[in-house]
């Protein structure tokens, strides 16, 4: 079922777990401007977790995956880091184990920093094996053409 | 004098009439009542002015193959899909974490759903391992999301979602369905008036699923072991001859593949409608 909020939306298969909210951007205060965020997991999301996966990755078997699609500010779009136009295509070559915000052993991660819709993101994907990254990112892919972004809802 | 007489035995007579059709009414009140449930504990010694215990009567059982809408125990269960009270957007799945999901189905208005809003919000709900609790109320159109707001605590997983209660064919609040994650199908659904009925028939509800499980995991492994390559196929070929009366020296043995199908040709065309019989190796 499509989920759509705050300018993003997914269609997640059943099985997958998706949250699109609204984050306090750090530093500023409950009340102030805040930032889109999209989980998605085949495991099921805490309550409170981190916008990059902490209290879920520790969650991950082997089998399993987490997106986090986080909105940046909007000073950051027409920066050097995001200046890659839409969104990525991950593959299994762009995924490493030291590329987690979090090592965990087995675990393989990748990041993405793009604009779309004149907003800019980050995209961050962790396999819950590096091992079975090929399967996995095949899943990835799966969920990913679903994402559907749509401008005006920078914050 | 006659009329007197005449006139107080039709009074008499009427008010027989009257006194029998409303003792039959009575009975007839009385019986709907009982069917209706009244009168089994708020008649019993104690129970006056004080909260009804009535049962949980959780409808657990063994997990059919047949399919069909949810909200019936067997069903398949659908996901979660609705708003948080705080504007999120969310997804649950039901079947993610490979235990079991409680969906409680609470209203914001029903008052005996605010002693379980009240306990949520208290402490951890305290179900058995890897069994997650998600309440769900009806929408944002139905129910204030302040309301849910304040009455869920900060660690509740709260959805709003009136689809997800027609989907589950929710009757009323409080309304508890058990999933079993690894089949996707409800385990077991009823209402209850506290929490502890909840935690109880919660976790002998895990515990058969649990057991059920390694039942059919010792079968799996038993089936997989047999259909694997090895001593074990080969173990499981003998035991299928022997059983089909098929012992070594057997003239059948000798034959090859070609001879045993014109065989079992022979054989169907002697035995009009019949079968070729179990003996024929290789067929299986």
């Amino acid at each position: 079922m499509l989920l759509s909020a705050h300018g993003m939306g997914l269609d997640a298969p059943p099985g997958w777990e998706v949250r699109i909210s609204r984050r306090t951007a750090a530093g500023q205060e409950g009340d102030s401007r805040t930032r889109p965020v999209l989980h998605a997991a085949t495991v099921a999301l805490p309550v409170v977790r981190g916008d990059f996966g902490g209290g879920v990755t520790g969650l991950l078997s082997a089998t399993d995956l987490f997106v986090s699609l986080f909105e940046q500010g909007p000073d950051a779009v027409g920066t050097a880091l995001f200046s890659d136009r839409g969104r990525p295509r991950p593959v299994a070559a762009d995924f490493s184990p030291n590329r987690l915000q979090r090592t965990i052993a087995g675990q393989s991660g990748g990041q993405w920093f793009f604009t779309e819709a004149g907003r800019a993101f980050s995209l961050y994907v962790v396999l819950g094996s590096h091992a079975r990254r090929v399967e996995l990112v095949n899943r990835l892919t799966g969920v990913l053409s679903t994402l559907d972004l749509t401008p005006g809802d920078a914050s | 004098m006659t009329a007197l007489v005449v006139g107080l035995t039709v009074a008499v007579a009427l008010l027989g009439v009257v006194v029998a059709g409303l003792l039959r009414s009575h009975a007839e009140i009385l019986r709907a009542l009982h069917e209706l449930g009244a009168g089994r504990e708020d008649t019993a010694p104690g129970s006056a002015g004080g909260p009804v215990d009535l049962p949980f009567e959780v409808g657990r059982g063994v997990l059919s193959a047949a399919g069909g809408g949810a909200g019936v125990t067997g069903s398949a269960a659908p996901d979660v899909v609705g708003a948080t009270p705080a504007g999120d957007t969310v997804q649950v799945s039901v079947t993610a974490g490979g235990g079991a999901t409680l969906v409680a189905f609470l209203s914001s208005g029903c008052l005996t759903c605010h002693g379980f809003w009240e306990r949520f919000a208290a402490s951890a709900p305290g179900l058995p391992p890897a069994t997650r609790l998600v309440v769900v109320t009806q929408g944002p159109e139905r129910e204030s999301a302040g309301a849910v707001q304040r009455l869920a605590g900060p660690d509740l997983l709260v959805v709003m979602s009136t689809a997800t209660w027609e989907a589950y064919e929710v009757p009323g609040s409080p309304y508890f369905v058990l999933v079993d994650a690894a089949t996707g199908r409800v385990a077991g659904e009823g209402s209850a008036t506290g929490w502890d009925q909840v935690q109880r028939l919660v976790g002998e509800a895990a515990g058969d699923l649990a057991l059920a499980r390694s039942a059919g995991a010792h079968h799996d492994h038993s089936h997989r072991r047999d259909a694997g390559d090895g001593p074990h196929r080969e173990a499981r070929a003998d035991r299928e001859l022997l059983a089909a009366g098929i012992a070594p020296g057997h003239p059948s043995l000798q034959l090859t593949a070609d001879e045993v199908v014109d065989l079992d040709r022979a054989d169907e065309a002697s035995q009009p409608g019949g079968h070729a019989g179990a003996g024929a190796p290789g067929r299986d």
